[in-house]
C-alpha cells in the first residue's frame, strides 16, 4: 500500500500549469512552424502532467489512460503535420507561419 | 528523509529550464532537443506519481519515436533559425500578456482557496497501481470502445501523411 | 530505503559496470581473432599472450590522439552525442538479470541491478534513445557523409524497433509479466525459444539491425560513406561510439538470452556463468554473422523491415495469441 505523496501534489499542478503557460508563449511568440509544433507539444505534456497527478490523487488510473490517448492522438497530429509542413516547405521554402497566409498557390 | 521532494525539484527544474529552452532557442535541433529534455523529466516525475507504464510510455513513444520524427524533418528540410527571433511588433507583447492572463487562470484553478475544506486527501494507492497489468485491465474493458477508435485514428494518420508526402498521385 | 539495500545496489552496480567496461575490450579482441581465423588470417598476436592486450593498446592509441572538433561543427552537440550512445546502453543493463536469488550475509540477494515491472519496455526505451547518439553524431558533423549516415541510421533503427518489440510480446504474453527476473524464472524447464522459436529469428535480425552490425550496417558502409556517422570523431569520442556499438550488442545479446534462451537457466553450473557462456556464444555468433554476410543496400533493408519482418511478428503476436486463448480454454 502506498499512502500519501510526500510531495504536494499541488506542486504537480502548478508546474504543469507553468509549462502550459511556456507552451502558450510559444505558439504566440514564436514564427517557424516546427516550433509552433514543438510548443503545442509541450503543452500536450503538461496537461498529461496533470492527468498523472490527478489519478495519483484520486487513486485511478483513468488518468493514466488518457494520457494514453493523448499519446495516440500526438502521434497521429504530429505525423500528419510534419507532412504538411515538409509539402510546404517544398513548395515555398519556408517554415515561416507568417510566409503562407495567402491562399492562392 | 525521503528522497521524493528533492528528485521532484530536479525534474521540475530540469523541465522548466529545458521548455524556457525550447521556446527561446534560435536553433530548431537545440529545440528539439531540449524538448527531448522536457519529456525525460516529465518521464521521471511519472515515476514518481506511481505510473511506471505512462513513463515507459512516455519514453518509448515521445522521446524515441515522435521527437526522432521531430528531428528527422528538421534535418532534412535544414530550416535555419528564423530572423527575426519573434513575432515583430505589438503581438509579441500582447502573446506575452495572453500567456500570463492564461497562467493566472489556470494558477486559480489549480491553488486550493483558503478555507476550502471539500479538498480529498490523498489517495491510499493498492499495490500495483499504474502497472501494465493493471492498466491494461482497464484499458481493454471500460476504455475498449475509445482505444478501437484510437487505432482508425491512427490509420487515417498515416494515409495522410502518405498521400501528403508523395510527390505526384500517379 | 535502508543504508544495506543501498551498498548492495551500488555493489551491484559496480559489478555490471566492471564487467562491461572489460567486457568490451575482450569482445573486440574475440572479433579481430575470429575473423581473422575466419579469412585465413591469425589476426592480433604481438601485443601479450595471444594478442590480449592488443585493445587495450588501441584504446591508448585513442587516448593520446589529437581531439578534432571540426571548426563547422556544432560544439555541444557534437560532445554530447557520443556520450549518450554510451549512456544509454549502460544504463539498459540496469534491468538484465544474470542469476536468480543467493543468500548472502541473510539477505536475499537478486542478481540484477533492479527489477521492475517494466523492465522490458525499459529496455525498449533505452535503446530507443540510442537513436539520438547516431542521428545528433552525424547532424552536429555538418558534413554530407556523416549526415547521411544518421538520416539512414534513424531510420533503420525507428523500422526495426516495430518487428523487435513486437517480437518479444509473444514471451511477454505467454508468462503475463514485463519484469524479465519473472521472464528468466518462468524458463526454468523449457526455453521460450522452442515455443516461440519465430520471435526468436524476428528479435535476433531486428536486434542486429537495431546495433548497426554487418550485415546491416548501412549507417557506417565505408564503400559509400566513408565512415558514416562516426566520419568526424577523433580520440576519445571515436572510442566512445566504439564502446557504445559493443555495449548495445552486449545489452541485444543480454535481452535475447534472458527472453529465448533460458536466461541463467542451465544444468549443474551456477546461473550467472551459464549466462556468461550464453553470452559469449551470442557474441561469437555475431563476429561469425559480420564474417560471412556481405552488406545489404538501403532499399532492401528497409524492404526487408517493413514487409518482411513486420508482418512476419504480427503473425507471430497473432498465432501465439489464438494458440494461448485455445489452451486457456
Amino acid at each position: 500500500m502506498i499512502g500519501a505523496s510526500a510531495v504536494p501534489l499541488v506542486w504537480y499542478q502548478v508546474l504543469a500549469a507553468v509549462l502550459f503557460t511556456i507552451g502558450v508563449v510559444g505558439v504566440l511568440v514564436r514564427r517557424s512552424a516546427i516550433i509552433i509544433f514543438m510548443s503545442i507539444e509541450l503543452m500536450l505534456n503538461a496537461v498529461n502532467l496533470s492527468f498523472v497527478a490527478f489519478s495519483r490523487q484520486h487513486g485511478t488510473m483513468d488518468g493514466h489512460i488518457f494520457v494514453f490517448f493523448v499519446m495516440a492522438v500526438a502521434a497521429a497530429e504530429v505525423a500528419v503535420g510534419l507532412a504538411i509542413l515538409v509539402a510546404i516547405f517544398r513548395n515555398r521554402a519556408t517554415a515561416n507561419v507568417d510566409d503562407v497566409r495567402l491562399l492562392k498557390g | 528523509m525521503s528522497l521524493e521532494p528533492i528528485l521532484f525539484a530536479m525534474f521540475g527544474g530540469t523541465a522548466i529550464g529545458c521548455a524556457v529552452g525550447v521556446v527561446f532557442h534560435r536553433n530548431p535541433v537545440h529545440c528539439a532537443l531540449l524538448l527531448v529534455g522536457v519529456l525525460l523529466s516529465l518521464s521521471g516525475l511519472f515515476v514518481l506519481l506511481h505510473a511506471p507504464f505512462v513513463a515507459a510510455l512516455q519514453i518509448i513513444v515521445y522521446a524515441g519515436a515522435i521527437m526522432v520524427l521531430f528531428l528527422f524533418v528538421v534535418m532534412l528540410l535544414n530550416v535555419k533559425g528564423e530572423s527575426p527571433l519573434l513575432t515583430p511588433g505589438a503581438a509579441k507583447g500582447f502573446g506575452i500578456l495572453f500567456a500570463l492572463i492564461v497562467f493566472i487562470e489556470l494558477l486559480g484553478t489549480v491553488l486550493p482557496r483558503s478555507g476550502d475544506s471539500s479538498r480529498l486527501p490523498d489517495a491510499v494507492l493498492p499495490e500495483g497501481f499504474g502497472s501494465p497489468a493493471a492498466i491494461g485491465r482497464i484499458l481493454y474493458t471500460v476504455w475498449l470502445f475509445p482505444f478501437e477508435i484510437t487505432s482508425i485514428l491512427l490509420l487515417v494518420a498515416v494515409v495522410g501523411a502518405v498521400v501528403l508526402a508523395k510527390r505526384k498521385f500517379a | 530505503m535502508d543504508t544495506a539495500t543501498l551498498i548492495e545496489a551500488a555493489i551491484k552496480v559496480h559489478i555490471v559496470l566492471g564487467f562491461i567496461l572489460l567486457g568490451v575490450p575482450l569482445i573486440v579482441w574475440m572479433e579481430r581473432k575470429v575473423i581473422g581465423h575466419m579469412q585465413d588470417r591469425i589476426g592480433p598476436e604481438r601485443v601479450g599472450p595471444f594478442g590480449l592486450l592488443q585493445t587495450i593498446a588501441d584504446g591508448i592509441k585513442l587516448f593520446m590522439k589529437e581531439d578534432i572538433i571540426p571548426s563547422q561543427a556544432d560544439k555541444v552537440v557534437f560532445v554530447l552525442a557520443p556520450a549518450l550512445t554510451v549512456i544509454t546502453a549502460l544504463v539498459a543493463t540496469a534491468v538484465i538479470p544474470w542469476g536468480d536469488t543467493v543468500q548472502l550475509f541473510g539477505r536475499t540477494i537478486g542478481l540484477h541491478i533492479t527489477d521492475v515491472n517494466i523492465a522490458l519496455l525499459f529496455v525498449l526505451g533505452t535503446t530507443s534513445m540510442g537513436v539520438y547518439g547516431i542521428v545528433l553524431g552525424g547532424w552536429a558533423s555538418n558534413s554530407k557523409y556523416p549526415l547521411l549516415g544518421g538520416l539512414r541510421s534513424s531510420a533503420q533503427m525507428i523500422s526495426y524497433e516495430l518487428a523487435q518489440g513486437i517480437a518479444l510480446v509473444g514471451v511477454i504474453m505467454m508468462t503475463g509479466t514485463l519484469s524479465l527476473a519473472e521472464i528468466g524464472r518462468a524458463q526454468a524447464h523449457m526455453w521460450f525459444i522452442v515455443p516461440q522459436f519465430l520471435g526468436f529469428l524476428i528479435y535476433l535480425t531486428a536486434g542486429i539491425a537495431e546495433t548497426n552490425r554487418a550485415p546491416f550496417d548501412l549507417p557506417e558502409a565505408e564503400t559509400e560513406l566513408v565512415a558514416g556517422f562516426h566520419t568526424e570523431f577523433s580520440s576519445m569520442k571515436f572510442a566512445f561510439y566504439f564502446l557504445g556499438e559493443y555495449a548495445n550488442m552486449m545489452v541485444v545479446s543480454g535481452v535475447a538470452i534472458t527472453v529465448f534462451l533460458g536466461a541463467w537457466n542451465g544444468p549443474l553450473l551456477p546461473g550467472p556463468v551459464w549466462f556468461l557462456i550464453k553470452l559469449t556464444a551470442f557474441l561469437f555468433f555475431y563476429v561469425w554473422l559480420r564474417a560471412t554476410f556481405p552488406r545489404l543496400r538501403y532499399d532492401q533493408l528497409m524492404a526487408f523491415g517493413w514487409k518482411v519482418l513486420l508482418p512476419l511478428s504480427l503473425l507471430n503476436l497473432v498465432g501465439t495469441a489464438v494458440v494461448l486463448a485455445i489452451r486457456g480454454g
